[in-house]
């Protein structure tokens, strides 16, 4: 899953069955820099992600992309290229020097 | 599969119902160079990877989907925790 902060919503007026009373984000991905800053930046390429747990614009949400995002839907054949798995109350970070120095050389 | 450093934990309240009471980690991903990704993402961990560890990370959801059911939209998971990565020509990477 990646991190992302939704931007916005989607309505569609004609679409296949099954993102009916469901809704579509429109989703920036976060980078490392801008989580750890936590100033609400992204700087991902945003994307769409069809969402039933009704996250709302601002919050970030945790998406899966691929396949198993249309898991959800099993045993039916959706076309869901990515779906938001959960939406983040919090997140614990080590500090940046910490992490920088742990890194695998 | 990838090796991702453990930089951190995330909680959520609302999630996939599958999902509950799993442990959501958030994983930098680690380069042939030592050096990570930009985007961080979140691997879902059932060994009980530490801050700071080296993991290996599947992005193949099956595990998964053998675990919490045919439904859930779990994929990147944490399929092992490393102790030391042998690269010919470099230094020894080990595991914080």
């Amino acid at each position: 899953m990646r991190l992302g902060i939704v931007r916005g919503h989607v309505t569609l007026n004609l679409s296949v069955d099954a993102y009916r009373g469901r809704t579509l984000l429109i989703v920036e991905p976060v980078t490392m820099e801008n989580l750890a800053a936590g100033n609400g930046l992204g700087g991902g390429k945003a994307l769409v992600v069809l969402d039933e747990l009704g996250a709302a614009k601002g919050q970030m949400v945790a998406f899966t992309e691929g396949r198993e995002a249309a898991n959800p839907f099993w045993p039916q054949a959706v076309s869901v290229d990515a779906y938001c798995a959960l939406i983040v109350d919090s997140i614990h970070l080590k500090p940046l020097r910490n992490r920088e120095a742990e890194v695998p050389k | 599969m990838y090796l991702a450093r453990i930089d951190g934990a995330l909680v959520a309240a609302a999630k996939h119902e599958t999902l509950q009471g799993c442990r959501f980690l958030i994983a930098q991903r680690i380069e042939a160079d030592g050096s990570v990704g930009a985007e961080p993402v979140v691997a879902i961990d059932w060994m009980g990877a530490a801050n700071g560890s080296t993991v290996l990370v599947s992005t193949d959801g099956d595990i998964a989907r053998q675990r919490f059911g045919n439904t859930t939209p779990a994929r990147l998971v944490v399929v092992g925790i490393v102790d030391r990565v042998q690269m010919p020509g470099t230094a020894e990477a080990v595991s914080a």
